[in-house]
């Protein structure tokens, strides 16, 4: 991936669009979602750095990581985006998951719509930037997403807990491994989750009062 | 019961097909079985039971319950399903459900208990024709509990897929390892877990009430409901509570008492 002629290429602005598109700069309000973190930190079973990293990693390992980086790789190898969107939706394990991936998905394709991309029609987040991130190298695409995708739940912690920025950047740098990891997974169908806590906690956030998340 | 593998392999199937008026066909080979015991109920019930008690490595079992246009029935299994020590390979068990037209099912199998070392492929596929609804629980113990077993290593692959016309409405797809049974930030200590799912057009006005049922001491539990569809997930660190959360979570929705083969001692 990093030999890639394709990021060598100076003329070439792929890393570029790359990066715009995942930038929490991009409005897509990736500010407003916990991921259901929010839940277990309110009840106090997320209080440090330590433990924030824990129950990021168990999403980027075994929650919504490896589902959604299929879902990328299927439509930038040219699999039907309707098709995975399905499969998306199906998956959402409650009301506030599917939120998060429809609207975050819908804003990506109408700020990239309005920047003069083909249009889309609202699409799951994974699916709109498996298509518009058709051509480049999946598995960097998919490196880029699931650090922006922890580095939102990261960010939610920094915002609910006393964690200090630098400690914040430390630990979304000592995930860089976990996120390689699942970036590397080239699964045929559709991987399976484990991360069932994470579950109950974005289930669970539809409920939580007060919250400053809308997941 | 056993506990170890037991080498010879066991293939079982059974298939079982209700219309309105009552069965239309049954058929059965091997170690599945399939009964349909007299019910007090108006709705006809059928229990599928494994009679080698468990499965292991290179075993098969194939469960099918149709249901024709307009039938109401509810599907149970006769006991716990037991996912045996396989160290190598895996057992496989398959069941279909296809609930007609306007048709209704509710599909209540009692638990499937992991022994370490378990090597397990399931796939339960529920095909809804237009207008039919369903209702379905799935519940999983990780490990023996009155042999005070903690799962280390086992392999699972649990799907589940409700479709209409082909297009998926809902997907469970749980993937155990030795690796998420170590990792605490995946299962928060449980050792048994369920998911209840409603597919129904009034799916959303089911939401409260089932909140009300299930605060359960000793029991994780959540609801949600969208687009149709009512889940609930409930996660316990012993099976006992969350068996009988489930059950006033699936007697809050149904309105009438569990099949017998739930009325069981937990």
């Amino acid at each position: 991936m990093a030999t890639d002629a394709r990021w060598a290429t100076p003329m070439n602005t792929d890393l570029l669009r790359l990066t715009q598109w995942l930038s929490p700069a991009f409005p897509v309000s990736g500010y407003a979602y916990s991921h259901g973190l929010e839940t277990a930190m309110a009840e106090g079973r997320v209080r440090n750095g330590a433990e924030v990293a824990r129950w990021v990693r168990a999403v980027i390992e075994r929650g919504a990581g490896p589902l959604d980086a299929w879902a990328i790789r299927h439509v930038i190898g040219g699999g039907d985006p309707e098709e995975v969107a399905a499969t998306l939706r199906a998956r959402a394990g409650c009301a506030e998951r599917w939120q998060e991936m429809r609207d975050q998905g819908a804003a990506f394709c109408a700020t990239t719509n309005a920047m003069g991309e083909p249009p889309l029609a609202d699409l799951p987040l994974p699916v709109a930037l498996g298509l518009r991130a058709r051509g480049m190298a999946a598995e960097t695409v998919v490196l880029l997403y699931l650090q922006a995708f922890a580095a939102q739940m990261v960010s939610a912690a920094t915002r609910f807990l006393p964690l200090g920025q630098a400690e914040a950047q430390t630990l979304l740098r000592d995930l860089h491994p976990f996120l390689m990891t699942t970036a590397a997974r080239d699964d045929p169908l559709p991987p399976g989750s484990a991360a069932m806590v994470a579950e109950l906690d974005a289930m669970a956030h539809e409920t939580l009062q007060p919250r400053i998340f809308r997941t | 019961m056993l506990d170890r593998p037991h080498l010879q392999r066991v293939k079982g199937e059974a298939r079982v097909a209700l219309g309105r008026a009552g069965l239309r066909d049954l058929r059965q080979a091997g170690s599945a079985k399939a009964m349909l015991p007299r019910v007090d109920g108006a709705e006809p019930e059928v229990v599928f039971l494994n009679t080698a008690g468990g499965v292991t490595a290179g075993d098969r079992l194939d469960y099918a319950l149709a249901l024709g246009p307009g039938a109401r029935a509810v599907g149970a299994t006769q006991t716990a399903e037991r996912a045996y020590r396989a160290p190598d390979g895996r057992g496989r068990i398959e069941t279909l459900l296809t609930v007609g037209a306007g048709a209704h099912l509710d599909w209540l199998p009692q638990e499937t208990i992991l022994f370490e070392g378990a090597g397990l492929d399931r796939v339960t596929e529920v095909e809804l024709a237009e207008g039919a609804t369903f209702l379905g629980v799935d519940t999983l113990v990780l490990g023996r509990a009155a042999h005070g077993e903690t799962l280390r290593d086992v392999r699972l692959e649990d799907r589940r897929r409700v479709t209409r016309g082909g297009v998926p409405l809902h997907e469970e797809h749980l993937s155990l390892d030795a690796g998420a049974l170590a990792d605490p930030a995946a299962l928060g200590g449980a050792r048994a877990l369920a998911t209840l799912v409603l597919i129904a057009p009034d799916a959303a006005d089911r939401l409260a009430g089932l909140r009300a049922a299930l605060p359960a001491p000793s029991v994780r539990a959540a609801v949600s409901a969208w687009e149709g569809r009512l889940v609930a997930r409930l996660a316990a660190p012993d099976p006992a509570p969350l068996r009988r959360a489930l059950i006033s979570a699936i007697v809050a929705l149904r309105g009438t008492p569990m099949p017998r083969v739930w009325q069981t001692d937990d």
